[in-house]
């Protein structure tokens, strides 16, 4: 050990230090000097080039056209408590299904476990990569296309949405188990099924149920959107009342939204103290 | 009649990769308290994991009542482990259930599917399980947690749960090295007592000398894979210790 320690090392002089450190500004200054270019570029694209300045017009007739937003249709909301329940039970039962779903993919995920690692393992990561990487009104436009508009297009959507991050924090979770427990019910003569309920899932239930609470909040919030595409809850409303250019009403929704959102968090608060 | 015959077993991790065990041979008879001993790396815990074939050997025999252990499939190797009772160095409980329902776990292999999900453990297994906690002293802690006892409870538990399975033999790992000597002592006596009164042959990795040379009727010595020492505890001496502890650098 002692012979490492003892190994020459160069001693550094004063000049390489300076020289270090200008190479160190050297470098730092042409990073911000690309982040700065690439920054004025974009600008140049997508707000100078791509906005239709005549139609915006005055500061004042973009003030106005805000303050249109600006009231609430009182009138509107008895129609919202419908979409409103219906929006929580899309986000209930999208997260339900969702987690039915990540059952094999999380088992097929998580490489300590994996029946057939060439297979099952790639497959499910595939899985997991497909959902988490199409966004969630893009697989509301499928399903609407698939099975065709309302709720049943927004549950599908969302529980197939929901795999890719339950799954992957599950199968996290299992890979980083204690395999005491597991060698223990082996030796007992346990099969693969008793292994998994006894040794495997005690230990990651809690931090399983703590990412399927977290989902499912994720979950309130698009599913209060996904009615845009035909996905059914207050989406569809929202859609509507900007098409009929009643802007009193789309604030009413946006509220309607809001309250829910909220509710979702107090619920998921005390369902997490409750898990942890 | 020989309980466990293991005839010149191998082992190795990988399949280049270095051998851990190289060709040990030894018998267990019906009432021996065996401790197998060396230095860390000797390959201790290797030779007991290969019994129940948590580790696979790579070559050798392994005769278990007469019946070959290494090439058994699946369903069968199920059948042959719940023979055989495993204690843990790290007690491997399931900490986030009861006592009674750890214990109740050494029945598993007993369980059909749904009665393990369900927890629906036949009556007798309930009462087996309630009188072996009497015996190990955990009578007081029958509906804690596991997480909540202390190490040498912990143990305990460990060695009811084994028990549970009603084996033909006991392996043992290292079951003081994570505790205090007082209590290592207390739970040697405790095995070294039940092992006698079920009448279970014990196979026992330790690296305490003293405690083996306490408990065990028979020692292996290993170095390094090799087997240097097989015979009764009285036929140990200090030259062969050092002989066999000679690698370890301390």
């Amino acid at each position: 050990m002692s012979d490492t320690l003892a190994s020459p090392v160069k001693k550094p002089t004063v000049d390489d230090i300076i020289n270090s450190r200008r190479q160190n500004r050297a470098a730092k200054g042409a990073f911000y000097t690309l982040l700065l270019i690439m920054v004025v570029w974009s600008i140049k694209v997508t707000i100078i080039e791509d906005t239709d300045w005549e139609r915006i017009g005055s500061l004042g007739k973009v003030i106005a056209a805000a303050n249109r937003f600006i009231g609430i249709d009182f009138s509107l909301f008895p129609s919202l408590i419908g979409p409103t329940l219906e929006t929580l039970m899309i986000a209930c039962l999208g997260t339900l299904v969702g987690v039915i779903l990540c059952i094999p993919a999380a088992w097929f995920g998580a490489h300590n476990i994996t029946p057939y690692k060439p297979i099952t393992y790639p497959l499910a990561r595939l899985m997991m990569t497909l959902s988490r990487s199409i966004h969630e009104i893009v697989w509301a436009l499928f399903f609407v296309a698939a099975v065709g508009l309302g709720a049943l297009a927004g549950v599908m959507a969302l529980a197939v949405r929901s795999i890719g991050f339950i799954a992957k924090m599950s199968a996290e979770a299992i890979e980083d188990i204690d395999p005491g427990p597991v060698d223990a019910i082996r030796a007992a003569g346990g099969n693969d099924f008793q292994v998994m309920i006894y040794a495997i899932l005690p230990q990651v239930l809690p931090q399983v149920l703590s990412v399927i609470i977290f989902e499912w909040d994720i979950n309130i919030r698009r599913s209060a959107i996904l009615g845009m595409v035909g996905a059914g809850g207050l989406g569809l409303v929202f859609f509507r009342q900007m098409n009929t250019f009643n802007y009193h009403g789309v604030t009413s929704v946006i509220i309607a939204i809001l309250l829910l959102i909220l509710l979702g968090e107090v619920l998921s608060y005390f369902a997490r103290k409750a898990v942890i | 009649m020989a309980i466990l015959e293991v005839r010149d077993l191998r082992a190795r991790y990988s399949a280049g990769g270095p051998e851990i065990l190289k060709g040990i041979s030894f018998r267990v008879e019906a009432d021996d308290f065996f401790a197998v001993i060396g230095p860390s790396g000797a390959g201790k815990s290797t030779l007991i994991r290969c019994i129940n074939r948590l580790v696979e050997p790579s070559g050798g025999e392994i005769l278990f009542y007469d019946r070959e252990v290494t090439t058994l499939p699946g369903r069968q190797l199920r059948l042959l482990r719940r023979d055989i009772g495993m204690i843990f160095q790290e007690f491997n409980l399931i900490d986030r259930m009861s006592v009674m329902d750890n214990v109740l776990s050494g029945r598993l292999g007993y369980t059909g599917n749904l009665r393990s999900l369900f927890r629906a453990f036949p009556r007798d297994d309930i009462q087996r399980a309630l009188d072996l906690l009497d015996r190990v002293g955990l009578m007081d802690h029958v509906d804690k947690r596991a997480d909540e006892l202390s190490g040498g409870q912990r143990q305990r538990v460990g060695i009811a749960r084994a028990l549970m399975q009603n084996p033909k033999l006991l392996l043992v790992d290292e079951p003081t090295s994570a505790l205090d000597p007082k209590i290592s002592r207390e739970v040697m006596a405790l095995i070294k007592q039940m092992a006698t009164e079920f009448k279970v042959p014990c196979l026992c990795n330790i690296h305490d000398v003293q405690l083996a040379m306490e408990f065990c009727n028979k020692i292996i010595g290993l170095q390094d894979g090799n087997k240097m020492f097989d015979g009764p505890t009285g036929k140990m001496d200090q030259a062969m210790l050092d002989e066999i502890y000679a690698m370890e650098v301390l």
